[in-house]
């Protein structure tokens, strides 16, 4: 019995030794291969891609999200531009994740971990607080001279200081816009609305005209985007989050109630789509570019969006800053966006840094921004610039709008805005009142400030 | 005959069982048929509200954009070069760990087999931070073997315990006729053990080949450099801050699920005949 | 204990422990014990380089004061403040009841539903090998891109479970705007995902079933349904509890679906454990609760695996003690 079982099994394991035998050449080519490929990695990232030996040329390494979606890429025609203009400096792109959070926490990593790459990076206009308090960006305040601030439109600066220092420079500029669908207004010969209470009637008469199925889309959902459209309203009402010295939370007040109440009735009005409680940008730039809707609240890339392949609204877009409450002076608040440059505490090429940041927030850089990629520019003299103004109606409008920050300057800020953005979300969604939502959103900043809860 | 009788007995519970499943296959189905007919879409007609149900028409701007200007191809090699290595270590060092643990008499290899079994369960985002300070310290950071070691030790106590579970189920003279046809330990190993536990290898394999391929957190973290990204990683830079091109997405994913589609179908019987045969056996 | 010692074993002692002379037994244990641990040593180097360092820094850093900085990483003291903090936070305390039912429930489904796949999948003859491959798909997918597939289908501008529900007279639904629907929306993507791959481990356990069980069954006059609850389903147990351990330790993880599906949102009513270290560390800069939830959590899936394995151990493989 036991002779028959070794046999079988003798057998069986000749069979299986020959599958055996192709597994193992398999296994070895394919590690031998690998092993090659990791050793060629290894060799190609020992050999030095950043500051070289040759005193002439040194390498810095700029991190920056991608910023054009189509066409040629920003950031390299930039970089170009740059390296052309500074022979003895090159630059090189590190593309970071859109994800703005993924990306913060990228970089918040890298950095705290001694990292000295990447050297100059691009970071949100909501940053200079959190990094300035963690030490993870160089205070550019006492790096360059005041002289150099002066270049930028007024309130980008403020956005950028933490404690009396500025960390970084503002690279370029993003705020909210409205758009409007003017074929639609001027079929029933409407005008473009100047309050919020306008606006709300007009798109009442158009979707009961059967014209739109929206009357306005904007962004509602549980996330950042949620505080800059409250802010909007927010300000518009006269009120504010933060005090003066930042320290308490000030936006328990009637104004406040009033704003978050007229976003709801946009919901119950059946103006704005209940689902705007999961509207981010994508959402309601899809919305309006489906032509379902008559007015959008969008950021700048939202013109040329509405008007490239696939959108059903081509030509019929018109732009205007926003509209505020009535009573109140004409235009509404733009919250501010927009991204900046910051510069690692450990780089090793402070001079080069300061170079890089000094010209891409120069006149030539950012006309080239403004004129070839319709960015917002936030170098003051570029801004008004007849060719800038002649691009687009987005860059024509920048001129015209009243700008506000988010109260991003505290190292809270992230619990901050999500105290602002969960409130404003469930009262949207109608599972809070709008005066109860107000209330828990202040008191979700005062324990933010106060640096309590997990 | 017996079978028939049992097809019959089953026929009736058989049939609501089996609407019920076509249903469920139907179900598993159609979101992959959504992600690939959305990917032959053009990128203006991926929003379209109401939907195309089919594309109309039919364009490989996706997968262009996705190759070109995305450089996805470099991904891809990416991922397959550290999935491919890490799963050979690790299917190369656990296989003996696994026979050691299983098979010899060690004393303290309980304990040792619920360390591994805690450092398995262990939540990745509390390591990633550390483990980036140690991969700095090395300068490994922005290479393969950033991302192999970790996968790799990380993967580890895992396959060991599949391997050492299959292993189990092999009867114990295997090891005696070796002996006394005179091999040594390492090549009975080799030459006995490691023919009857292919389908245990297979399983590991596959399970830390696609445990590499799918890794997000830390390929972000250590790899921030082009020329190293992984495909999960790639795919998140897809789009701008305000923009997400599913089509584009969905066509990489296409491009990145064929590989694995590929290598389930050829090896699909030692798959499934390895899953489970360890712990039938007991 | 497998004995390669030199003295054959007896038909008798076909499986069980030979016992040569003691002596003799002695040595040859020593000896393959220090084999054991030269085969094992690689495993150790490289786990131990990789994870103990972390895994250690990171219960350090759950036991301190930490503080990040340009300059990186300082702990200070040891204090229990952090798991304090924890217990007392409502949003600790979700996640981590958010967690179990998530679990609990996906884990359940997946197994009814991935056992009656199997069960039809073992009577096909022919096309079983392609359909198996098919279902194997989901599984293999990365589950970043199946996070934004899903996310894709349920959005409320773009998406085509909108239109669906529209066209069967359903109204139209906002799947992720509010808690309850993103949590069934949630587990929903969840259980597409990886019922397949249960129900191919339990197909492999069914398909090792020997057949005179079923003919016994039927010369008794069993029922289809008897036979199955009698019969297969308790041979088929091991193969289940295997399927369940791993699944919940994945669920148990969860990551990749709520970050990329609904960034833990609503508010935090789909913020996993996981998901809730990520944001307190990487977004709050707070490591030392971060790593708290991390290690509690860890600890808390260490405590449901060993008890796990008790109840099953004869099952799982363990080695006859």
């Amino acid at each position: 019995m036991q002779k028959l079982q070794s046999s079988d099994n003798s057998g069986t394991r000749a069979t299986r030794r020959g599958g055996h035998g192709r597994l193992v050449a398999s296994t070895a080519a394919l590690s031998a291969l690998g092993l090659l490929a990791a050793a060629a990695g290894a060799a190609a990232a020992n050999r030095p891609a950043r500051s070289s030996s040759h005193a002439s040329v040194t390498t810095i390494t700029w991190e920056a999200s991608p910023i054009s979606t189509s066409g040629p890429d920003l950031r390299k025609v930039l970089i170009a531009d740059f390296e052309r203009a500074y022979p003895n400096i090159k630059v090189q792109l590190i593309s970071a994740p859109t994800n703005t959070d993924t990306n913060e926490s990228q970089l918040e990593t890298q950095i705290s971990g001694g990292s000295s790459s990447p050297d100059v990076f691009m970071g949100d206009v909501i940053w200079p607080a959190v990094f300035g308090a963690h030490g993870l960006a160089v205070p550019l305040s006492t790096k360059l001279p005041k002289s150099f601030f002066a270049r930028f439109a007024p309130g980008l600066v403020a956005g950028a200081t933490y404690q009396g220092k500025v960390y970084a420079a503002p690279f370029f500029e993003d705020q909210g816009f409205l758009y409007y669908r003017k074929d639609l207004l001027s079929k029933m010969h409407l005008p473009v609305p100047k309050t919020w209470e306008e606006l709300k009637a007009e798109s009442l008469q158009l979707q009961r005209a059967k014209l739109v199925k929206y009357g306005f889309v904007w962004e509602g959902a549980d996330y950042e985007g949620a505080t800059c459209d409250f802010m909007e309203y927010l300000t518009d009402a006269g009120g504010k989050v933060l005090s003066s010295n930042g320290k308490s939370s000030t936006l328990n007040t009637p104004a406040a109630v009033k704003a978050l109440t007229f976003m709801r009735s946009l919901v119950t009005s059946g103006v704005t789509p209940a689902a705007i409680t999961t509207y981010q940008e994508p959402q309601a730039m899809n919305t309006f570019d489906n032509g379902q809707a008559a007015f959008l609240r969008n950021w700048d890339y939202a013109y040329s969006a509405s008007q490239s392949a696939g959108s059903k609204v081509i030509g019929d877009v018109g732009v205007a800053p926003l509209p505020t409450f009535q009573g109140q002076s004409y235009p509404g608040y733009s919250n501010i966006g927009g991204w900046n440059l910051y510069i690692n505490p450990h780089t090793k090429n402070m001079s080069q840094d300061l170079t890089f940041i000094n010209y891409m927030t120069g006149v030539d850089a950012e006309h080239v921004m403004a004129t070839q990629f319709s960015e917002i520019p936030t170098n003051e003299a570029v801004r008004v610039q007849k060719s800038v103004i002649a691009v687009n109606p987005v860059l024509a409008t920048v001129p015209h709008t009243r700008l506000v920050a988010r109260p991003s300057q505290t190292p809270e800020y992230p619990k901050v805005s999500q105290a602002i953005y969960q409130n404003v979300n469930e009262a949207l969604a109608g599972s809070e009142s709008p005066a109860k939502a107000i209330a828990n959103a202040s008191a979700g900043i005062n324990t933010a400030l106060s640096g309590g809860g997990l | 005959m017996a079978r028939t009788r049992v097809r019959k007995g089953w026929h009736r519970y058989l049939n609501g069982v089996t609407i019920s499943t076509t249903a469920v296959a139907i179900f598993v189905l159609l979101p992959i048929y959504w992600l690939i007919v959305t990917s032959f879409k053009t990128p203006g007609a991926v929003g379209d509200n109401p939907p195309q149900y089919f594309p109309n028409p039919l364009s490989l701007t996706n997968y262009q954009v996705a190759f070109s200007q995305y450089t996805f191809g470099r991904y891809i090699v990416n991922s397959a070069i550290i999935a491919v290595i890490a799963t050979f270590l690790v299917l190369g060092i656990g296989t003996v760990a696994g026979y050691a643990l299983g098979r010899l008499p060690m004393r303290g290899k309980y304990p040792i087999l619920l360390v591994l079994l805690m450092i398995s369960v262990f939540p990745e985002v509390a390591v990633v931070a550390p483990l980036y300070l140690l991969l700095r310290d090395i300068g490994w950071l922005n290479s393969y073997q950033a991302l192999i070691f970790p996968y790799t030790a990380f993967n580890l106590p895992f396959a060991i315990w599949i391997l050492r579970n299959y292993m189990l189920g092999i009867p114990k003279e295997m090891e005696e006729t070796a002996r006394i046809d005179g091999a040594s330990p390492l090549k009975t190993v080799w030459s006995v053990i490691l023919p009857q536990a292919l389908p245990g290898l297979f399983t590991a394999g596959i399970f830390t080949f696609t445990a590499c391929w799918t890794e997000f957190l830390m390929a972000l973290t250590f790899n921030s450099s082009n020329n190293y990204r992984t495909i999960p990683v790639g795919i998140a830079l897809f789009g701008s801050q305000f923009t997400v091109p599913y089509g584009t997405i969905f066509a990489a994913s296409v491009v990145s699920v064929v590989p694995i589609a590929i290598l389930v179908l050829v090896f699909r019987k030692s798959v499934v005949s390895g899953l489970t045969s360890g712990a039938v056996k007991g | 204990m497998a004995a390669l010692g030199v003295v054959p074993s007896t038909p008798a002692a076909d499986r069980a422990s030979s016992s040569p002379p003691a002596g003799k037994h002695d040595v040859n244990r020593k000896r393959l014990a220090r084999l054991g641990w030269s085969f094992s040593t690689p495993a150790f180097v490289v786990i131990g380089a990789f994870t103990i360092f972390p895994i250690g820094f990171s219960v350090a850093m759950s036991l301190s004061h930490v503080s990040v900085s340009g300059s990186g990483f300082s702990l200070n003291g040891f204090t229990g403040h952090n798991y304090s903090i924890l217990v007392h936070a409502a949003q600790w305390r979700y996640a981590l009841g958010f967690t179990v039912v998530y679990t609990i429930v996906t884990v359940l489904v997946e197994v009814i539903l991935g056992t009656c796949i199997a069960l039809v999948l073992e009577r096909l003859t022919k096309g079983r090998g392609l359909m198996m491959a098919l279902l194997l798909v989901p599984w293999s997918m990365i589950t970043v891109i199946s996070a934004e597939l899903w996310g894709y289908i349920y959005d409320a501008s773009y998406g085509v479970l909108d239109q669906i529900f529209k066209a069967l007279g359903l109204g139209q639904p906002i799947f992720l705007g509010t808690p309850t629907p993103s949590i069934v929306a949630m587990m929903v993507a969840d259980i597409w995902k990886t019922t397949p791959f249960v129900a191919i481990i339990v197909l492999a356990g069914l398909v090792m079933l020997p057949e005179e069980l079923y003919e016994a069954a039927e010369m008794d006059g069993a029922s289809g349904w008897t036979t199955f609850w009698r019969v297969t389903f308790p041979l088929l147990r091991p193969t289940i509890a295997l399927a369940v351990l791993f699944r919940v330790l994945q669920a148990f993880g969860l990551f990749d679906l709520p970050f990329v599906l609904t960034q833990g949102g609503p508010g935090y009513s789909t913020t996993s454990l996981a998901v809730l270290g990520y944001q307190v560390m990487f977004q709050d800069l707070n490591f030392g609760p971060g790593a708290a939830v991390a290690t509690s959590t860890a600890v808390l899936v260490l405590i449901g695996c060993l008890l796990f394995l008790r109840v099953f151990k004869a099952q799982v493989g363990e080695e006859g003690s």
